[in-house]
């Protein structure tokens, strides 16, 4: 069935009564419930579409005779919102209760415009125009910092008169001055872990092989000897990059042990145990006569199963 | 609009100053549709979370503007700003903390928000464009979360930052140059506290207006999805407007969340660990609670080596996403009645409890570290 338009003439069974004045919305179906009759001169009646037998383009037919829509109570305009006062959505899509269309005339200047496509392309155009040059130095303003080139210096950490018994962990604490963009030199305090060990550790540690240390170009810049007995290991852990420790464990017994994800570590590295993808990194380590360690600081990529140099 | 005063009556001064704006701004209309939505089913308690997140969000702007009133975010100061703010400036203990504790609460709001959709079958045709806002949002909550706690500089946030930068940086091709440009670097420094500021500070709020914008006008655009179950005149007979029972409801959880937010910000309050260094020193790294569970996870073996920490920390959170993203357009069963979706009831009972269990698992860890 059509919908019933505002204005539309109102027949009940026996006579005409009325026109249209309000049409009224289920909020849920979005369906028209009730129409309101203005009933020439008595007042308005709220009439459910239930009554209405049928609609044309502007003549509503009712089921019911004029005495008895009339005797229905009078339209009570307070119970109810316009729907520009309520958020229903789409029902300007569902209900077309208007009266004939609404016009607005077509400005003069427009209607001469033939290449309206062109011109909202060539918009878009403009629009790139302006933004790809910008992309790049934008892009290379925020990269700026990211990449620098590997420091080899060699840091003194600390002396070697420390370490008391082989194969043990002992933590040296230094510090290494970094210079970030604008701001004055500054100091951020880091550690390694040194170790004096045995033969059989430290051939687990080289596996019969000396370690040699490149910088980004791939040019060696420090050898650590075979059966040199000092090692250091950074003091980053391989996993996700936590500072780890030489604990006890109640099993294992002594151990480097990261407490953020529980990898385990030997003396000489070795993963033991927990999610670690590779063992401890050996640093570049020397130890001039009087015992006085130095290094050269390094960081690898944590989470990686081969090294991967980031300083 | 509704109701004209009547000519009779005087207008009072500030009825006509009210009318002279309204007439300029059609203010009463844009309040009426404001208010008047229908609410298929009525309003309901399960229904307050939207709300209340909205309430949290502008509480956290206005605490954070004036934090930034005293925080210098520069390496050197960060940390001493934030203590300055702690002890020093009146109320601004309190002011930190309640920016502390907010946080939280938005997180187990979003938890409880999404939760509730889930369980109604709201994300359903015609809603799924809604969801997909929602999990973009979701993702710049946590953002939020992970930005905000480098800023005071101390132990927890450089250790917090630092795992969860290496974490991004297995994700494959892109992982090595998306750490360093969120660091501004190699490792974490000045740079990387400037640029984790710049995005808590501006880019996440702006992302998250627009987002929440869209969020909510996408919600309107399709209307409230009602409750699961009842016949069509059931839930007829029971709609009313979303004011005044619905905004009622959503005043009284906002009160309630404000309130709890207040006391824990009182009886909890933030205390910094020592000024971060690359040396935890005897703190064991641990991140805020809401990543506990992922956590956990990556201290599992079978996450463990390279492979495996690709599945545990972006592969399997990853797929987990993309699954929820997809969801409405897997699940076109129109029916919403969570008790005749088994599928989704138990996957939704397992996830929470697999949270729930990495979590306290997490927490009974620390005993083993001490």
């Amino acid at each position: 069935m059509m919908q019933p338009k505002l204005k539309s003439r109102v027949r009940a069974t026996d006579r005409e009564i009325g026109e249209v004045s309000k049409v009224i919305v289920d909020p849920l179906s979005h369906e028209i419930s009730h129409i309101v009759v203005s009933m020439n001169g008595s007042g308005e009646r709220q009439v459910a579409m239930t009554f209405v037998q049928s609609v044309s383009e502007n003549l509503v037919e009712l089921r019911a005779a004029a005495g008895d829509i009339l005797e229905l109570p009078p339209f009570k305009r307070d119970d109810y919102v316009t729907t520009h006062e309520v958020e229903i959505a789409h029902l300007e899509e569902r209900v077309h209760v208007t009266p004939g269309e609404v016009l607005v005339p077509f400005p003069e200047l427009e209607k001469s415009v033939k290449r309206r496509t062109f011109f909202m392309n060539f918009t878009h155009v403009i629009g790139f125009l302006i933004g790809l040059p910008i992309a790049f130095p934008v892009l290379r303003y925020l990269m700026k910092p990211m990449y620098s080139p590997f420091d080899n210096g060699w840091l003194k950490i600390g002396n070697v008169s420390k370490i008391k018994q082989d194969d043990i962990g002992v933590q040296f604490k230094y510090k290494r001055k970094v210079k970030e963009a604008y701001m004055p030199e500054s100091e951020i305090e880091k550690n390694v872990w040194v170790l004096k060990v045995t033969p059989a550790v430290l051939d687990k540690v080289y596996q019969g092989k000396d370690m040699e240390f490149k910088d980004a170009f791939g040019k060696t810049v420090w050898t650590n000897k075979k059966d040199f007995p000092f090692i250091a290991f950074s003091g980053k852990c391989p996993h996700l990059g936590c500072g780890y420790k030489w604990r006890q464990h109640k099993v294992l017994g002594q151990v480097f042990l990261c407490p953020c994800h529980l990898s385990i570590y030997d003396a000489s590295g070795k993963v033991l145990d927990g999610p670690a993808p590779r063992a401890l990194d050996a640093l570049p380590i020397k130890v001039s006569a009087t015992g006085e360690v130095e290094i050269i600081d390094m960081e690898f990529k944590a989470g990686t199963k081969t090294q991967i140099r980031i300083i | 609009m509704q109701q004209t005063p009547s000519s009779s009556t005087e207008l009072t001064a500030l009825e006509k100053v009210i009318a002279f704006v309204d007439e300029r701004v059609g203010l009463k209309t844009i309040q009426a549709k404001m208010l008047n939505e229908p609410v298929p089913g009525g309003s309901r308690w399960a229904y307050v979370f939207g709300s209340i997140l909205l309430f949290i969000f502008i509480m956290q702007a206005v605490t954070g503007i004036l934090l930034m009133f005293y925080y210098v975010p520069t390496a050197d100061h960060a940390f001493a700003s934030t203590q300055y703010i702690i002890h020093e400036v009146d109320y601004g203990w309190f002011l930190l903390s309640y920016h502390f504790w907010g946080s939280t609460a938005m997180v187990v709001c979003v938890f409880a928000h999404m939760s509730q959709v889930f369980l109604w079958g709201a994300y359903k045709s015609p809603r799924e464009l809604i969801w997909l806002v929602g999990l973009a949002l979701f993702g710049i909550v946590m953002g939020f979360g992970f930005t905000g706690y480098l800023l005071p500089w101390d132990q927890r946030a450089y250790w917090a930052t630092t795992v969860g930068v290496e974490i991004m940086d297995k994700t494959p091709v892109i992982g090595d140059f998306m750490a360093r440009f969120l660091k501004g670097g190699a490792i974490p420094g000045q740079m990387t506290l400037s640029r984790f500021f710049v995005v808590h500070v501006m880019i996440l709020p702006a992302a998250l207006m627009g987002l929440a914008g869209l969020h909510i006008f996408l919600f309107r655009a399709a209307g409230p999805a009602g409750p699961f179950r009842g016949t069509p005149e059931e839930i007829k007979a029971k709609t009313d407007y979303f004011f005044p029972r619905q905004i009622w409801k959503d005043i009284v959880g906002m009160i309630t969340v404000f309130f709890t937010i207040c006391a824990l910000a009182f009886w909890e309050p933030v205390v910094l660990l020592e000024e971060a260094t690359p040396d935890p020193g005897d703190y064991h790294p641990e991140p805020e609670w809401y990543f506990l569970f992922l956590f956990q996870l990556l201290r599992l073996k079978m996450f463990g080596g390279e492979f495996g920490q690709f599945l545990g920390a972006m592969a399997l959170p990853g797929a987990f996403m993309a699954l929820l993203a997809a969801l409405p357009f897997i699940d076109k069963d129109p029916e919403r009645n969570i008790f005749k979706r088994p599928i989704a009831l138990i996957g939704w009972i397992v996830v929470m409890a697999m949270i729930l269990l990495f979590t306290v698992a997490a927490i009974i860890n620390r005993e083993f570290l001490d």
